[in-house]
């Protein structure tokens, strides 16, 4: 510290009074002597002289980053029984400013530390009873509501749409309608360019089929070579194609089936020629067409029978229906009873499939299922069937075979019994019939579900416009929870007793007792440090102290009179005294003895506090 | 804080009367090694109290003795008193509202919560 000032500033001498310690109250000026010391110190000195506190007292001193109490006795500081906890102003405004940013992650930009700590400036202040107090928000009453002070955010209602006028709806009827027309022109205009280039297309075949008349026989490959064609057959099929798009462009009924029907034995007209009377190239001829004529026929007996099931279907409906008009309840009771019947088979068949794991269904949804879930029952079956079989030897006779059914043993085991047939799908498509039917008929049918329904279907938060309230910050408890800390500091984690304990400690410090020196000293408490600004501070620590001091012991705690700027004033009110020349501590001094001579001197305990001091809050003057 | 204020060296001028070397002049700008702060660890290693003798105050042994009062347990979230304790979490809470809170809240917020006690598990 020394070094620091004589060296950087070239200060003539510095002048330390006993109760020099830390806070360094520099009355710098160029080439004049300055004063360093314990700001609680200066403030109380300054606080005496103003008759606010006595000459034998306490100063407690909240500050930046930590908190003093320091004890006076006839006037002297007692280094030896002040005490230090490591909680100031600055944890205050952090757990200010880290509880409104938990509280409200979406505004967390907006809390600034600067905001904090108006904040807490502004509305910070500390209960007399902190449990009491607390319990009142808890309640949450019009007395917690008048106390929560809410900050509101600077927020823009959103605009509200009005509902768009006749001219508006009619002018983007016209829009649309516009464009509807525009749309419909563009394709029109591809259409009729399409209808173009299809009939340019086959007027060209047209005009190749009757060149190709002219041409002679032998002469048709070389011709047809040019065209990209190979034979006549192909132009022709070409041709048909051709036509038949156009009329699907032009929005004709495209009978193809029935045109192609007579043309059968034209189209395949090797198929009846024995084989031995075609050449290598017809018989592949051949073959392709008999293939293509086998399909076309399947093609048409599969549309023969979905025509003739159609039918079927339209007459049971129409059964049905006639049964239905003849006696609609009873009709519909059968009907109910028909579909309940189905049902339970068809899930009985389910069941047994999933291995009857639709009683513990919970399993199945689980999804975890061992090996042997996973069989459905007619495979677990057979596995039994198969076990039994491999150890059932040596057991008695073996009159395996002697009977018929022994044998239909095998026909269980073999792998494809798996029984794929049809009739569960005809109930299946029985039941969905009748489903279908029921929903028709009858309006309080409801269909059950195969899946079972998830039961806490858990309600997605529907989603809402931003209101004023949203850019809210309230605070409610926060105001009295964060200067809280100063009294506890074990709600930051800091192992250490707060404010009102830390004047019990320091009076139990205390080197000489009695004589009704405690009192004294608890008569004349002095608040200093800006974090005693808090509202209600005082008698919070006169509370506090009350507790741990005798029965009727006095107490009187006084805020000084600038908590901020009263240790500056005493540092200035001492260095312009008439004794601190005396008491200063040159730079010849300096050179000579070196520092550590003046810790020896005096600054054991200040030395360090000093240092720590300007290490906290970034030098201004190194 | 506002640019102007900044800019105008209203906070901190450059250039101080009453200084012997200026702070510009010791650490030039755009010099690799800048000024460096150090600790309180560090200070307090290099003032090596072991060898002060122990009935005379210095600044480790007048630091405030635990409280005599068992502490005292708070919500976490609410700030009111809080009987309960969240095992998955070992959040604090006082009601079956902070409870189900609690049991919302993302990791993330909950180590937050907990570094706010000095309580957060710390990965190293």
């Amino acid at each position: 510290m020394a070094e620091l000032l004589f060296e950087t500033y070239g200060i003539p001498s510095v002048g330390m009074c006993s109760y020099s310690k830390f806070y360094l109250k520099l009355l710098v000026h160029h080439r004049h002597p300055v004063a360093f010391g314990v700001d609680a110190a200066f403030s109380y000195k300054y606080n005496q002289q103003l008759g606010i506190c006595d000459k034998d007292g306490l100063a407690i001193s909240a500050g930046l980053t930590t908190s003093h109490v320091i004890p006076f006795v006839s006037g002297e500081p007692v280094f030896e029984s002040c005490c230090r906890t490591n909680v100031g102003g600055y944890h205050v405004t952090d757990y200010l400013k880290q509880l409104l940013s938990l509280k409200y992650p979406h505004h967390m930009s907006s809390i600034t530390w600067e905001k904090a700590e108006d904040l807490k400036m502004e509305h910070c202040y500390v209960a007399q009873d902190y449990a009491s107090e607390v319990r009142l928000f808890q309640k949450g009453d019009n007395e917690a509501e008048e106390k929560s002070i809410c900050w509101q955010l600077p927020w823009i209602p959103p605009p509200t749409e009005a509902p768009p006028s006749e001219e508006e709806i009619a002018r983007k009827a016209a829009i649309k309608e516009k464009q509807g027309q525009r749309l419909r022109e563009m394709a029109a205009a591809k259409k009729s360019s399409r209808i173009m280039e299809l009939e340019t297309e086959l007027q060209g075949l047209e005009f190749l089929l009757q060149q190709l008349e002219h041409v002679q026989e032998s002469d048709i490959p070389s011709f047809l070579s040019e065209t990209g064609y190979v034979s006549k057959q192909e132009i022709e099929s070409a041709i048909v194609r051709v036509t038949q798009s156009l009329r699907k462009v032009k929005g004709e009924q495209v009978e193809m089936e029935e045109k192609t029907e007579p043309l059968t034995t034209e189209k395949y007209p090797l198929i009846d020629v024995p084989d031995n009377m075609l050449s290598p190239d017809q018989l592949k001829e051949k073959r392709r067409q008999l293939f293509l004529k086998t399909t076309s026929e399947g093609r048409q007996r599969a549309k023969q029978k979905r025509f003739e099931e159609e039918l079927e279907r339209e007459r049971k409906n129409q059964q049905d229906e006639e049964k239905r008009l003849e006696n609609p309840e009873l009709y519909l009771e059968q009907l109910h009873a028909k579909h309940r019947e189905l049902s339970e088979k068809v899930e009985q068949r389910k069941r047994l499939k999933t291995n009857g794991s639709r009683s513990n269904g919970n399993q199945n949804l689980s999804g975890g299922v061992g090996r042997g879930e996973r069989l459905n029952a007619a495979q677990k079956e057979r596995m039994r069937l198969l076990t039994t079989a491999a150890f059932d030897r040596g057991k008695g006779e073996d009159t395996f075979g002697a009977r018929e059914e022994d044998w239909q043993l095998y026909k269980l085991m073999s792998k494809d019994n798996d029984d794929d047939d049809d009739g569960p799908d005809e109930d299946e498509a029985e039941l969905a019939r009748i489903t279908s039917r029921l929903q028709d008929i009858d309006p309080l049918f409801v269909p059950k579900l195969d899946v079972i329904p998830v039961q806490a279907v858990t309600e997605l938060p529907k989603f809402r416009p931003l209101t004023k309230e949203d850019f809210q910050i309230v605070l409610g408890v926060e105001r009295i929870r964060c200067p809280e800390i100063l009294f506890q500091p074990n709600m930051v984690g800091v192992d250490q007793a707060g404010l009102d304990e830390m004047v019990g400690v320091s009076i139990r410090r205390l080197p000489t007792k009695g004589n009704g020196l405690e009192e004294r000293i608890t008569s004349s408490i002095l608040m200093t440090g800006g974090s005693c600004l808090f509202p209600g501070m005082a008698e919070r620590l006169e509370v506090g102290i009350r507790m741990i001091r005798p029965f009727e012991s006095p107490i009187r705690v006084v805020r000084a009179s600038d908590p901020i700027l009263d240790a500056w004033r005493g540092a200035a009110a001492y260095a312009a005294g008439a004794q601190f020349s005396v008491q200063t501590f040159s730079r010849e001094d300096y050179y000579e003895k070196g520092e550590d001579w003046l810790r020896k001197y005096q600054l054991r305990v200040l030395q360090p506090m000093i240092v720590i001091l300007l290490s906290n809050q970034s030098i201004r003057f190194s | 804080m506002e640019t102007e204020v900044i800019e105008s060296n209203i906070l901190l001028p450059q250039h101080l009367s009453f200084k012997r070397v200026q702070l510009s002049e010791k650490y030039p700008k755009g010099q690799a090694r800048g000024r460096h702060w150090k600790h309180l660890k560090q200070i307090l290693q290099v003032e090596n109290y072991q060898t002060y003798l122990p009935n005379e105050p210095n600044y480790v042994n007048i630091e405030t003795p635990p409280s005599m009062y068992p502490s005292k347990k708070f919500c976490d979230i609410t700030g009111s008193e809080a009987p309960y304790i969240d095992p998955r979490t070992n959040l604090r809470y006082a009601n079956t509202d902070v409870f189900k809170r609690i049991r919302m809240l993302p990791n993330e917020y909950v180590q937050r919560y907990l570094a706010l006690r000095n309580a957060a598990v710390v990965l190293k």
